[in-house]
């Protein structure tokens, strides 16, 4: 072990430098990417799911998945604005009230997958997507499948305020990094995630309360999302069953191409932020390039692939379902 | 101060402990030997909380206690440094060493990493390691971990009042001579700290730490010996236990094999950390048994032979020509048989009947054009429930619910019937009762008389004896000795475990 | 009987319980027309139920049906008019083609199979926007109807797909359970490693799974674009709740080996019968699919088999 070109360093380093190279390759092809209102562009873009992307990650690194988000998302979204528009429609004096009470509600939606997960001991991957289907069904009973607005300016000001040519949004959104830096790093419960990721049995017999801390980090998750949500709606200004519509796809990608092993324990919200980032500009540089967006999928699924094979450690997989 | 009277613990099937008594004084080292399967890691278990006794007592200072879990008998002061290694590889030293009780460091969910580290230092100072606690886990060496799992243990000298008891299951398998020694010397001045119980496959080890030693054999306690009571052989031949009966491993029917024909051939064949330069010849009719203690090789050479691992150096031949690639499907259709010792997993498929499991290793002879002809599928399962007495009642049984006996019948006749030559057997009696042991040792003699060749990877050493025409004794991957097993000059258990020791 | 061998036939009770309390809440429900009408619908939801049956029946799981029938109706489209009717070979061809993709992704390059067939959706879903030009596309009405009519018309009163699934069906169940193909899927789902050291050569099996999963999406999708005579890359979103569902509700379980396509026929039926029944009870479909949500939970829920999973992750 050790040495600069260990494994550990590749895999904490390969995702930066790729970021980096990226940068590089689309702002030679077109200096006009580098410019301040493209990577403002790249920021908003970015933002909600940047929340969705911290999220999973706790979940992700305990060595489970949530493809919940894109239920979780829609549902929160249109909580959301009903709520909002219940309490008067604008930031002040009551508005403001559906923020917590909406990330509070993503966090109980969120222990419900955990609680499903753990206690009918479903494999989360399952579990989560039912739940995910659970939500966008809640959303569209709720909605009837109808669009709800936000008018509110006070509140758009997320979207509109900038400073620094960045709009609150963004700053909203690195202060939320932080937040999930600390809970990683000077928690016992992030630190619980990553002592499930790296062997769940031998936490269990050192006393960790596994079944707790699961759900914890679903609830954790929905929290996350839910500020996602939010995010989407200064964004769109409305919310709709179909808000949260395509980010399981790039949020799990995001992750794993950040360097978050899908097998837990390894990785965390930095990796994330480097694999958001990594997403975000190749789907703003196609475009800055003149290529069609819609080829982005694909391309991100080629890389979610690569990103999976380069950080597996074949030796250590057995066998895989 | 600790004691168990008449512990006893039953499995579905197996009676592994059977009226137990134990005990261990403050600031002694106790040793645990037996073979495996005698019921040391059944005791161990019990003793550490992760079984609870189906009948006796556990008393601690002369009070009766009983653990739910480990955690329960923790908080009493018993710990366990774990054979595997078990800590968790991502995490920090000082996680690692207060996993589970951070809360001592914690205000509000948030840890006081400096408090964290300094009361880790202190922990690492008992066992001599000079690390930096915010180390990650993974970065230290196998010696480093051992002593680090140690100083886990220790934390319990602070958290609790009274005694410890400190459980080293197999803490030498990984270290290298020097290493041992430091360990040694350690757990010797940790006796004014705790008691020790000490397990070991490695005799001499066994003997020189500990003042007393038990010795297991099925499941019970044969004796208790002091230290310099006895010498190694005398303890060997306390844990293998009784003489070879002639009669049960079917001696009389053991026929010489035919040395022209070799069926399969290996040369040198190694594979980085398990096995090295192992040349053996294996022929027509012949059982030769792989002798070792566990993590000796035997298994390795096995899934070698059948193509499961790739060996990194030497080639295998079977009749003669070279097997470059060789993978289970190619060993399959050279005529390659294996019996794993996982029957459950590995062995049958449980949810798939009888006939199934017979012809799922020869699916292309009971099909055409890939379609498969069913009545001769079940023809031949009627046939071998018949020939072997499987009791199942039909060929529609499904496997998963037949006796290990008959599971290991139908995993057999599976081989048999697709005419397999080279039969690979791991563990084929192990948990089977008696009569279904020697319906299995009369199915190698039939084999061996049809001009099979086995390679038999035995439950006991008694068994190996019985039944072989050649024994390969290994140890740390490499063949220390090759025995001729004619019938009236078979080596004794004490020649065996000379060389594997 | 004990719990086990009830569980067994818990589809089938279910299937007749719903049919029944429909049929005597509304009893035009049980009118054969009706019924035909209902089972014709569900066609193209059977068929990529069907398909993705193997993949669970090994253990794994195909994430990617929906988006691969959402390209394959675009590629339908697009190709209808220079290929005819060889169209469908392209399609079905591009559906094993993919499926193999995500097979060899999770054996040989060790991806689980839900990220790896989500990564090969994400490729088709690029696929069907690109040759789309992401906009909803028509088929040739004449054309339609000259190649592919025979798909969608009647013959008495019984809809032509339902010929088509029962066929499809037939040479299923009869891979399943007639040919070797089946019996080697059976063990990798009951006993992948009991498999493999009986010389089973589990990847490529797997493989084959997944590309019989992919060609059935395939054929789900073009019987689709049939259907609506078009394609786009979303068409058929909301097909892979139901589809899942209609696998373990059916008694196929999330871990594997046992249930197998005729469950799956009497799992898209039970889903048949419950939408339809939402109509005649009033409850709205905005609330289906949260209702089939709670479904597949208890589904999977009281199928799965515990043991074969040593911890839950």
């Amino acid at each position: 072990m050790g040495g600069i070109l260990s494994r550990e360093n590749i895999i904490r380093w390969a995702a930066l430098l790729v970021l980096l190279a990226l940068i590089a390759l689309f702002t030679a092809l077109n200096p006009a990417f580098l410019s301040q209102r493209n990577l403002a562009r790249i920021a908003i873009a970015a933002a909600p799911a940047m929340m969705v992307a911290l999220g999973v990650t706790f979940v992700i690194v305990m060595g489970s998945i949530d493809l919940s988000m894109e239920g979780a998302v829609s549902l929160a979204a249109v909580l959301f604005c009903l709520l909002f528009v219940k309490l008067g429609g604008a930031l002040l004096p009551w508005g403001w009230l559906a923020v917590p009470v909406i990330v509070l509600f993503g966090a109980f939606y969120g222990m419900l997958t955990g609680l499903v997960h753990v206690r009918l001991k479903i494999p989360s991957f399952m579990a989560s997507l039912a739940m995910g289907f659970v939500g966008t069904g809640a959303a569209v009973m709720i909605t009837g499948g109808e669009i709800v607005r936000i008018g509110d300016s006070t509140f758009r000001m997320l979207l509109t305020w900038r400073i620094l040519g960045y709009p609150l949004m963004v700053y909203v959104a690195i202060a939320c990094i932080f937040v999930a830096l600390f809970i990683q790093k000077h928690t016992v419960l992030g630190r619980n995630f990553y002592a499930i990721g790296g062997g769940e049995e031998l936490a269990h017999a050192s006393g960790v309360n596994v079944r707790a801390v699961r759900i914890a980090g679903f609830a954790l998750a929905g929290a996350f999302y839910a500020i996602g949500a939010i995010f989407q709606v200064a964004k769109l200004g409305q919310a709709e069953a179909a808000t949260g519509a395509n980010f399981m796809f790039v949020s799990i990608t995001s992750v794993v191409v950040g360097g978050v092993a899908l097998w837990g324990g390894v990785g965390g919200v930095w990796n994330a932020v480097v694999g958001v980032l990594i997403v975000n500009v190749i789907a703003n540089g196609m475009v800055v390039i003149g290529l069609p967006n819609f080829l982005q999928d694909g391309v991100l699924g080629v890389l979610v692939i690569l990103a999976v094979v380069l950080a597996t450690d074949r030796r250590a997989v057995a066998f895989v379902k | 101060m600790y004691e168990l009277r008449a512990v006893e613990k039953k499995f579905p099937g197996v009676h592994a402990l059977k009226s137990v008594d134990f005990k261990i004084a403050r600031g002694e080292i106790v040793g645990l030997v037996g073979e495996n399967g005698a019921g040391k890691s059944t005791l161990m278990k019990v003793i550490y909380g992760a079984y609870q006794p189906d009948g006796g007592q556990i008393l601690i200072d002369g009070k009766a206690v009983r653990f739910a879990n480990p955690r329960q008998a923790m908080e009493k002061g018993i710990g366990m440094v774990f054979q595997e290694q078990s800590l968790i590889p991502n995490l920090t030293v000082m996680e690692n060493i207060f996993l589970g009780y951070q809360e001592q460091f914690t205000r509000l969910g948030v840890i006081d990493w400096k408090a964290m580290a300094a009361a880790a230092r202190k922990q690492l100072a008992k066992v001599k390691l000079d690390i930096d606690p915010r180390m990650v886990t993974s970065a230290l060496s196998f010696a480093q971990r051992q002593l680090v799992e140690l100083a886990k243990v220790l934390t319990l000298e602070e958290r609790v009042e009274g005694d410890l008891v400190i459980l080293l299951d197999e803490p030498t398998s990984v270290l290298n001579k020097e290493e041992v020694a430091l360990l040694f010397k350690l757990v010797r001045e940790l006796t004014s700290r705790a008691s020790f119980i000490f397990v070991s496959h490695r005799m001499d080890e066994v003997m020189d730490l500990s003042d007393r030693i038990y010795v297991m054999k099925d499941g019970q306690v044969m004796d208790v010996l002091a230290r310099g009571q006895a010498e190694a052989p005398e303890i060997q031949r306390k844990m293998v236990g009784r003489d070879i009966d002639r009669e049960y491993y079917r001696e009389q029917k053991q026929v010489p094999y035919d040395a022209d024909k070799v069926l399969l051939e290996l040369s040198g064949v190694g594979i980085s950390g398990r096995i090295e330069d192992i040349s053996l010849k294996l022929h027509a009719g012949e059982v030769l048994c792989l002798v070792g203690t566990e993590g000796s090789g035997r298994e390795a050479i096995l899934r070698t032979i059948f193509g499961m691992v790739q060996p990194a150096e030497g080639e295998v031949r079977i009749d003669g020509a070279v097997q470059p690639r060789l993978t289970p499907g190619s060993a399959v259709a050279r005529g390659v048989g294996y019996v794993p010792r996982e029957r459950k997993i590995e062995g049958i498929v449980s949810g798939m009947n009888v006939y199934e499991n017979m012809t799922l290793s020869q699916l292309g002879r009971y099909s055409s054009w890939g379609v498969l002809a069913v009545g001769r599928e079940k023809a031949l399962a009627r046939d071998w429930i018949a020939k072997l007495k499987i009791k199942a009642h039909s060929e529609y049984a499904d496997c998963g619910n037949l006796s290990g006996g008959n599971q290991q019948k139908v995993v057999l006749a599976k081989w048999r019937s697709g005419g397999s030559r080279i039969v690979l057997l791991d563990h084929p009696t192990r948990g089977l009762d008696i009569g279904a042991k020697e319906d299995v040792y009369d199915m190698i003699r039939e084999m061996s008389a049809d001009g099979v060749g086995v390679v038999l990877v035995a439950d006991t050493l008694e068994e190996a004896i019985g039944l072989s025409h050649t024994i390969v004794v290994l140890k740390d991957g490499a063949i220390q000795h090759v025995f001729d097993c004619r019938p009236g000059a078979k080596p004794s258990l004490f020649d065996l475990l000379h060389h594997m020791i | 009987m004990n719990l086990q061998q009830i569980r067994q036939y818990m589809p089938w009770i279910a299937l007749v319980v719903l049919v029944a309390l429909v049929g005597i809440a509304n009893p035009g429900f049980l009118r054969p027309a009706n019924l035909l009408g209902l089972a014709g619908d569900i066609v193209p939801l059977f068929i990529m139920a069907l398909g993705l049956t193997f993949a669970i029946y090994i253990g794994g799981i195909d994430l990617s049906v929906q988006s691969m029938a959402n390209m394959i109706t675009v590629v339908a489209s697009v190709y209808l008019a220079s290929l005819g009717g060889w169209v469908a070979v392209l399609c079905v061809g591009a559906g094993f083609a993919l499926g193999m993709l995500s097979g060899f992704v999770t054996t040989r390059l060790f991806v689980p199979s839900f990220i790896s067939t989500l990564a090969v959706g994400g490729i088709c879903f690029s696929i069907a926007q690109w040759l789309s030009g992401n906009r909803a596309l028509n088929m040739d009405a004449e054309q339609r109807n000259a190649v592919f009519g025979w798909m969608i018309g009647r013959t008495g009163i019984i809809p032509n797909e339902l010929f088509i699934a029962g066929a499809l069906l037939a040479i299923c169940l009869f891979i399943e359970r007639r040919t070797t193909l089946g019996r080697a899927f059976k063990a990798v789902g009951a006993g992948e490693l009991a498999a493999r050291a009986s010389g089973i050569n589990v990847a490529r099996y797997k493989i084959l799974a997944f590309a019989i999963s992919g060609a059935l999406a395939a054929i789900a999708g073009l019987m689709f674009s049939v259907k609506l005579s078009g394609g786009a890359p979303t068409i058929a979103n909301g097909f892979l709740l139901p589809a899942i569902v209609a696998v373990l509700v059916g008694g196929t379980p999330l871990t594997g080996g046992v249930g197998g396509v005729l469950n799956t026929m009497i799992g898209t039926l039970i889903v048949a019968v419950i939408r339809a029944s939402m109509l005649y009870f009033g409850i709205e479909a905005t609330q289906q699919q949260m209702l089939f949500g709670l479904v597949l939970i208890v589904a999977i829920a009281t199928t799965i088999d515990r043991s074969k999973l040593r911890t839950v992750k």
